[in-house]
């Protein structure tokens, strides 16, 4: 072991991070040791340089403006049905509000149904985009996949630690498509598997995220920017396909991962 | 749900904030300036920010009153930016931690950590006012290096925090600002010292 001081405890010492006895240790070697003196100044200066020199970037001027304004149009629709209940007469009966509340069970009933079917459009809207723009993303990139392989006991253990799931890939897939590799990303703020196909000269996103508990449903068909997207849910898992392959060969990959979900969910434990 | 009457009293007039404005607008620029680090162009810079803003409104339901409010928005714009185009050609780029070097062919054994020994802090001093060297020398930084080293010293966050923002272990989060700065002092070296033949000529 080192005399001296490591560069992690140096590290601490100038960014407040020790404790007050590791602080006095510290302090103890620092008093009797001017290498270590000379590299904790160092660091100071440097973290405090860094912190001035990354200090860059104003806002444009406007920018505080605009996002209050939309902050505060956010909050003002939500809080619309409040202040039309607040302009209610005031004699409006018992029997009204008791109508109005059961109004309210019936809407949120079959809310949390609808919810439960499938997902607002909307937000599903929003998914396509994000996938879309991420399969385009891919497509752009000269650099190949985080996992390269072709083999699907590759592909899959290479997620492990990485995504607080696990999913299963078709031992056969269709004629003329491959297994290319995995990336992990982000989907709606959530670790997603990103498995990569190619079907002839078409390549193929299949985003797989960890599933809301939700009842199994296959999506329908979406074409966004010149794309076609689709997908399945399962229990555990939520899966959108994104590609500009003829939709029948898409659906086929498609349907091949969602039956290798249902075979390994039938397999004995 | 309780209808509590004053809950629908008709607001005053005048300038009114959400309990969410009052906390993120005063980190916009904070979160601009991350952004346009990360993101390198303002424009780009401005949409993430944009996003990170709507997304966090929209999800602040899901924010629990008390805890580290600064830390909740960075990862919302840390994620954000990861899913961008950006982002996710940075993520690209260095996914090991061993490939966490700044981006540059200078060879990697300049200071190994035991013998870190540089010039005396009066000369350090100089060369940290050179503060146009310093930002170059940022810009070289691998995005994982540089994120941290942003939070760290710039946002003034404490490992924990970063850690949370990040959503890695907090020993990784020593361990990059660690490789940040031993990075950052790499640099500044070499930016005054440009190559190791002229370097020995220069002292008289």
């Amino acid at each position: 072991m080192s005399d001296h001081l490591s560069l992690a405890v140096l590290n601490a010492v100038v960014d407040g991070e020790l404790s007050e006895d590791q602080l006095a240790i510290a302090n103890q070697h620092l008093a009797g040791c001017p290498h270590c003196t000379s590299n904790a100044l160092a660091q100071s200066l440097l973290k405090s340089a860094t912190a001035r020199a990354g200090r860059r970037y104003t806002p444009p001027p406007d920018l505080r403006e605009r996002f209050a304004l939309l902050a505060s149009q956010e909050v003002s629709h939500r809080q619309a049905s409040p202040s039309q209940r607040a302009l209610l007469p005031a004699g409006f009966s018992s029997y009204g509000w008791a109508a109005a509340a059961a109004l309210v069970l019936i809407c949120l009933g079959l809310f949390v149904v609808q919810r439960g079917m499938r997902r607002t459009s909307a937000e599903y809207a929003g998914l396509v985009t994000e996938v879309c723009d991420q399969h385009i993303a891919t497509l752009a990139e000269n650099s190949p996949p985080e996992v390269i392989s072709s083999d699907r006991h590759t592909v899959k253990p290479w997620f492990q630690g990485k995504i607080p799931f696990s999913f299963n890939l078709p031992q056969n897939l269709p004629g003329d498509t491959t297994l290319d590799g995995a990336n992990l990303t982000y989907l709606h703020n959530q670790p997603t598997a990103q498995l990569l196909y190619s079907i002839g000269r078409h390549r193929v996103s299949v985003f797989v995220q960890q599933g809301d508990g939700a009842n199994a449903t296959r999506d329908s068909w979406t074409d966004h920017s010149g794309f076609h997207v689709t997908g399945f849910r399962t229990r555990d898992l939520a899966v959108v396909a994104v590609s500009d392959v003829e939709p029948a060969r898409l659906t086929d990959l498609v349907g091949r991962i969602e039956q290798a979900q249902a075979e390994a969910q039938a397999q004995p434990k | 749900m309780t209808l509590l009457p004053w809950k629908y009293a008709i607001p005053k007039s005048g300038p009114r904030t959400s309990p969410f404005e009052d906390l993120a607008l005063p980190l916009l620029p904070s979160l601009y300036n991350v952004a346009v680090w990360l993101s390198r162009n303002p424009a780009d810079a401005e949409d993430l920010v944009q996003e990170t803003f709507l997304k966090a409104l929209r999800g602040f339901g899901t924010f629990e009153p008390g805890t580290n409010f600064k830390a909740w928005i960075f990862r919302i714009l840390r994620n954000t930016y990861l899913t961008s185009r950006s982002g996710l050609a940075a993520v690209r780029t260095v996914s090991l931690e061993e490939e966490l070097e700044p981006r540059t062919d200078w060879g990697p054994n300049l200071f190994p950590e035991a013998a870190i020994d540089l010039r005396t802090p009066e000369v350090n001093l100089m060369r940290l006012s050179d503060q146009a060297a310093l930002q170059a020398a940022m810009e070289e930084l691998a995005p994982p290096l540089l994120e941290v080293i942003l939070l760290c010293d710039v946002e003034e966050m404490k490992y924990r925090e970063i850690a949370t923002v990040l959503e890695i272990p907090i020993g990784t989060v020593m361990s990059r600002i660690a490789r940040a700065r031993m990075a950052l002092r790499r640099l500044l070296t070499v930016s005054v010292t440009p190559s190791k033949s002229n370097a020995g000529g220069t002292g008289s």
